[in-house]
């Protein structure tokens, strides 16, 4: 593979905010900048959680609903299933050795990319800068968000 | 002489003699017993065929006929080992059977039995009908008994296993038959139907590293392919993507022009950094992602953008003259 001239740069939008939810757009954050590739990640909807001090450490994984989990959405609504399920997804995720959310987004941050929080998710949820982790650089608007994604590719998740 | 001899010879004839006496004496005796005996003999014979008769006719012998064959079946069934551990469980049965037996329980157990016998007639209910019905007092108390019994189970399964688990790490002996048994009867998983697709390559040796760091996490399994050489530059053959062909060629002096090639200068910190990776690889057969770097050569991810910031696990890797890293992380 030939390294590419031109700069490529990726914006990854994250909006939801189960377990399952969030690694896919981290991982991509993350190989992006390992593959020398530009990358920042705008956070909004329930993808604050992931980014938010007191709730990125407890994500949940929805079984209910889902029809690739075996578990039959009668029973994954129970009360319970939901850090049942994000447990043992947390078990396999440590024996690959996969970082937990928190020190992923450390790694994104070490490794050159840029966190966002959507602003007008902040009001409706009723969260301040102050909530979220130290790694997230700014709170920006829609419009900020195409601004800095111009020349960009752009990756909802 | 002669005389002494005769002596003898009276003195045993005489003790024959009486105890010839005494044989006919007990024959005769005998004799009469029998010749006494016989009708109340043929009395008994008679009655005891009348009896036999009788039990027969009951069922007697056919029970103890299919008794025999009872024992006989058990007999093959069991072997004197598994007998033997029936013995030393012998106390423990007869303890459960006497808690079972307790007046208490057999009222319990009788009361459920009634209950059954009248299943034919009882409504089919639904997940509703089952709510509905948990309402009731008398269920509420009969599902706590259920848990009870479940969670007693499951503590008794609990230690249980943990015994066995204990003795088979006890015995290979065990783990070895266990083995041949899989060996005959093959993996429990079954295969799903449909389109057989070839299996997923598992590295047969991967060696552990000689490092304090583990073994390479799963998500990192390194591609299969042997490498094509896309090009040789000066007698050195390199892939398509730009890492050395065959990782042997590699020297300290070549890594110096790889560096320079890739636009980084190799001081001292790079230097700590793609010796790690080299030696890395030679003990696990793998190119270390960025993680493995960060927690082997003791870097921080942001100090290894910093020294190499395009792409530092391939650029690193290219370095020190080994694959690129497999996975994601």
């Amino acid at each position: 593979m030939t390294v590419a001239t031109t700069k490529r740069k990726v914006a990854i939008i994250v909006s939801h905010g189960g377990l399952d939810e969030v690694y896919p757009g981290l991982i991509l954050g993350n190989a992006a900048r390992q593959s020398g590739i530009d990358a920042f990640l705008f956070f909004t909807f329930w993808g604050l959680d992931a980014i938010t001090e007191s709730k990125v450490d407890h994500l949940h994984m929805n079984l209910a609903g889902n029809a690739s989990s075996n578990m039959p959405t009668m029973l994954a609504g129970l009360p319970g299933m939901e850090s049942l399920a994000a447990s043992m997804m947390k078990k396999q995720m440590a024996e690959l050795d996969l970082p937990t959310v928190r020190e992923m987004l450390q790694i994104l941050e070490q490794s050159g990319a840029e966190l966002f929080a959507c602003e007008l998710a902040m009001k409706m949820f009723k969260r301040e800068q102050k909530d979220l982790l130290p790694e997230v650089k700014d709170v920006i608007t829609a419009g900020d968000f195409y601004d800095l994604a111009d020349g960009a590719q752009i990756i909802f998740t | 002489m002669e005389t002494d001899k005769l002596d003898t010879i009276l003195t045993r004839l005489d003790a024959i003699s009486s105890r010839v006496h005494e044989i006919s004496e007990r024959q005769r005796k005998q004799d009469e017993f029998l010749s006494e005996m016989s009708p109340v003999l043929k009395e008994m014979m008679s009655s005891a065929t009348t009896r036999l008769d009788v039990l027969d006719k009951k069922g007697y012998f056919a029970f103890a006929r299919e008794l025999v064959g009872v024992t006989e079946r058990v007999v093959e069934g069991f072997s004197p080992d598994d007998v033997r551990k029936l013995g030393d469980a012998v106390v423990a049965i007869l303890e459960t059977v006497r808690t079972m037996t307790q007046p208490e329980v057999l009222a319990i157990a009788g009361e459920a039995s009634e209950t059954l016998k009248n299943a034919d007639r009882v409504e089919p209910i639904g997940l509703i009908g089952m709510v509905r019905a948990s309402r009731d007092e008398d269920v509420q108390k009969g599902m706590a008994v259920m848990m009870d019994v479940v969670r007693n189970v499951g503590r008794v399964a609990e230690i249980v296993s943990t015994q066995r688990k204990r003795k088979s790490a006890a015995s290979s002996q065990q783990q070895d038959r266990a083995a041949r048994l899989q060996a005959i009867t093959g993996s429990r998983k079954k295969t799903p139907l449909g389109i057989e697709r070839p299996r997923a390559f598992v590295p047969s040796e991967r060696k552990a590293p000689s490092m304090p760091l583990g073994a390479p996490s799963g998500c990192a399994v390194p591609s299969t392919k042997a490498p094509v050489v896309a090009a040789v530059i000066e007698g050195v053959g390199f892939t398509t993507d730009g890492h050395l062909a065959d990782a042997k060629e590699w020297t300290e002096s070549l890594a110096g022009r790889l560096a320079e090639a890739q636009g980084v200068e190799l001081d001292e910190a790079r230097w700590t950094i793609v010796r790690f990776a080299r030696g890395d690889f030679e003990s696990t057969g793998m190119s270390p992602n960025i993680r493995r770097i960060t927690q082997g050569a003791n870097v921080t991810t942001k100090d290894l953008y910093t020294l190499f910031p395009k792409a530092p696990a391939r650029t690193i890797a290219k370095i020190a003259g080994i694959p690129k890293p497999a996975g994601c992380i």
